[in-house]
């Protein structure tokens, strides 16, 4: 049994697995990864108009604004397959995270953002975090019609790529959702290289100004719509790791298969055996803990698929960063290498897994919503 | 006993629904949430005979035989309340092991004689498998049986024999030939009277000091022929085929899942709450616990769409049995000082069986196939290693 193991009806499910996999020839995901890591890219265009071209990058967002309107399943679906073949431009961030927050949104630049995200012409990136990964707003001003933002906003996707940015900020307590072009009067960029091959921004804002029609969303709205983000991405991480668990897994049973030292192949030796087993182990887990998320969130929002997510998260992030980390200890020196593909997938096991909160800490929140120790 | 509808037309939560009223309402509070794990025949016997009287006892012996015929799919639901409701485990080798074997593979004389006898508690079974040296690696077994006129002569020892000292018949496993090139062929079934001349029960205290395993001797004990199931020497076969689709219980949640509500008493007690080391390590057993759930559904689903499950289903037991072991583990930690004491420790909200639990917990991880023995099957079977 592998796989996330959903229900099919009409065969979605299977042509995006087909999908990846015809994407995944034209584009080598680790090679891929190492071009825009050596290049110091933070996003490979090219993959990236193709990925919009396979309606991938709309695929959860409603058909009233342009998008394929499919929902959960497809988009853990589409995910899995992505984590699997190493195909590491961060759609998490650019079209699931980016996608929610403009479905809840509305207006007419939400419109023409949902468009462009859709068509992979516009690179909308969500900026609402502190250094500590909680929402930290700017400060917004009114003036007039125009609000003019001050502050600074970190772990942004693609800084440097991004043609606009969806921005978190605060007046008189009130939050809100503004877009901001890339480039406006007063925003600088600082982009770093990250584990796995791209660069995130830190955004410092003095004195922005943005015209009165770049609110998206204010209010309880704009806390729903990042709530829904933060939750939805998450599942589309947990699914993603879910896939390069299974996939290190493949490549480590593999390796030590082909692999022979005192004239047997290594994973002849029930000490590798055993470990092979309990990575594998650790991989099913993790694939049941995200069929169980997509399940629990298609019957409806609320307690339920708010644990679920959680434990998903968790439990595939954990998964895949210790699976790829006991991989390379199998591949031998070999999986120290930087020419092995295994490494990759551990630094982007590292790299998702530190996205949107730890295990621990959404191990923690799960507890705490459960509310077990009154 | 009343007769049986279809229960496999109805929804699960239908069924589940008449199953857990009736249930509810019927086993004994006295014999709820036992202290026990396996208790005797006595201690539970009119819990067995209402399940009998009601056609509840062998959820899934077909209902020509007295069973309930339940598919894999409702037998999920039945095991599932019969653990949130807290009913005992009743001896239950002729209901899941000797019954499903005759059924499956005994003579017409066999069913006749054996199955009513078992619903009737008139025959209660136990499973003669492993040996003092034929544990793990069963197919090594000794306890030989030799033709002799209309019957075998049997000698040998049976250890490790979960309530042979209630039981008075015992399925039994013989080494019949060691002539074959392997040693699965020349193993013999054999139902075997505990009551003939030369069967010895010997208890052996556990770790809980109870008595809930041990050792039968057999010395010149006569066994029929017609006691034999299926051919002579062909025994290996019949005694694997036996274990369908029950594999996934052992890595039902329930155990694990009764420990971590024992921990949480605790704890609350304790005031362990407050301590952010504790409820670090508490999250992690209790998401443990959450996703096991999903790993048994992932399983449960392939079961209810009808199909077989494979070896791969072995992943719930070495995960469910070592989780039951970290909760415990984790009690003891927060009985501090505490952990000294065998009785069970009072809480505000009841007694919290920790020493019980833990030292309980030792178990599952070595029976029914130890998790190395699993981890091995998984290796092999599901990842293709070589040998």
């Amino acid at each position: 049994m592998s796989g996330l193991m959903l229900d099919d009806p009409d065969g979605t499910l299977e042509m995006l697995r087909d999908s990846v996999a015809g994407f995944a020839e034209r584009f080598d995901g680790p090679e891929g990864f190492r071009a825009r890591r050596d290049a110091g890219q933070d996003l490979d265009r090219t993959v990236w108009s193709a990925m919009a071209e396979a309606g991938w990058l709309g695929l959860h967002l409603p058909e009233e604004i342009g998008g394929a309107g499919l929902g959960v399943a497809e988009q853990a679906v589409l995910s899995e397959a992505l984590g699997r073949a190493l195909i590491s431009e961060p759609l998490a961030q650019l079209s699931v995270f980016a996608g929610v927050l403009l479905a809840q949104g509305d207006g007419a630049e939400r419109d023409r953002l949902a468009d462009g995200l859709i068509a992979g012409t516009a690179i909308v990136s969500p900026a609402w975090q502190g250094r500590d990964g909680a929402p930290a707003p700017l400060v917004a001003r009114v003036h007039g019609e125009d609000t003019v933002l001050t502050g600074a906003l970190c772990h942004v996707s693609a800084p440097v790529s991004a043609t606009d940015f969806v921005v978190l900020a605060e007046a008189g307590g009130d939050w809100m959702l503004l877009s901001v072009p890339a480039g406006a009067g007063g925003l600088s960029v600082d982009a770093a290289p990250t584990l796995d091959g791209a660069q995130l921004g830190q955004l410092t804002f003095r004195d922005v100004k943005v015209p009165g029609n770049a609110v998206l969303a204010r209010g309880n709205s704009a806390r729903a719509a990042l709530e829904a983000a933060v939750a939805t991405t998450r599942l589309a991480l947990a699914a993603e790791m879910a896939g390069i668990a299974a996939e290190a897994i493949d490549r480590t049973v593999a390796y030590t298969r082909d692999r022979v030292q005192f004239g047997k192949a290594i994973a002849s030796f029930q000490v590798v055996q055993h470990r092979l087993v309990d990575m594998w182990s650790d991989a099913e887990f993790a694939q049941a803990a995200v069929v169980n998320a997509v399940e629990t969130l298609a019957d409806g929002p609320g307690k339920a698929a708010d644990l679920a997510i959680l434990a998903a998260k968790a439990r595939a992030g954990d998964a895949a960063v210790t699976i790829t980390r006991r991989a390379i200890h199998l591949h031998g020196a070999m999986g120290f290498t930087d020419a092995c593909d295994i490494g990759l997938f551990m630094k982007r096991a590292v790299a998702l897994n530190a996205t949107l909160g730890q295990p621990e800490e959404l191990r923690l929140l799960f507890v705490a919503r459960e509310g077990v120790a009154a | 006993m009343e007769a049986q509808q279809d229960w496999n037309a109805l929804s699960d939560d239908a069924f589940r629904e008449i199953f857990r009223e009736w249930v509810d309402a019927n086993c004994p509070s006295g014999l709820r949430f036992m202290r026990k794990q396996r208790p005797v025949f006595d201690e539970v016997a009119e819990w067995y005979h209402l399940l009998a009287e009601k056609g509840w006892l062998s959820p899934v012996w077909p209902q020509e035989y007295g069973g309930m015929g339940l598919d894999a799919g409702k037998h999920i639901v039945y095991v599932e309340e019969w653990a949130r409701l807290g009913c005992p485990r009743i001896p239950d080798h002729g209901i899941g092991l000797t019954g499903p074997l005759l059924i499956q593979y005994g003579t017409p004389e066999q069913k006749a004689f054996f199955l009513p006898k078992i619903l009737s508690g008139e025959h209660v079974w136990c499973q003669g498998y492993s040996e003092p040296n034929a544990g793990s690696d069963l197919a090594s077994l000794r306890t030989s049986a030799v033709a002799d006129g209309d019957g075998f002569i049997v000698n040998g020892q049976k250890i490790w024999t979960t309530l042979a000292h209630c039981a008075n018949w015992i399925l039994l496993l013989t080494r019949t030939s060691s002539d074959g090139p392997k040693r699965q062929n020349g193993i013999t079934v054999m139902l075997v009277d505990m009551t003939t001349p030369g069967v010895t029960v010997r208890p052996i205290p556990n770790l809980r000091q109870e008595t809930d395993f041990c050792e039968v001797f057999f010395d010149n004990v006569h066994v029929p022929s017609a006691n034999v199931v299926g051919e002579v020497d062909q025994g290996w076969a019949l005694a694997k085929a036996v274990l369908g689709h029950e594999r996934i219980f052992l890595g039902a949640p329930s155990r694990p899942e009764y420990a971590i509500r024992r921990l949480e008493r605790l704890a609350r007690d304790r005031g362990a709450f407050d301590d952010a080391g504790f409820v670090a390590r508490y999250a992690k057993l209790r998401l443990d616990l959450y996703d096991l759930g999903s790993a048994f559904e992932r399983f449960a689903r392939v079961l209810r769409a009808g199909g077989t499950l494979g070896p791969d289903v072995s992943v719930l037991k070495i995960f469910c049995s070592e989780l039951y072991q970290r909760i415990t583990e984790e009690m003891l930690t927060v009985a501090g000082e505490d952990a000294r004491y065998w009785d069970d420790l009072p809480t505000g909200e009841g007694d919290v069986d920790a020493m019980n639990l833990y030292l309980d917990s030792r178990a599952p991880a070595i029976f029914g196939g130890s998790n190395e023995i699993q981890r091995g099957v998984l290796a092999k079977g599901v990842l293709g290693l070589p040998g």
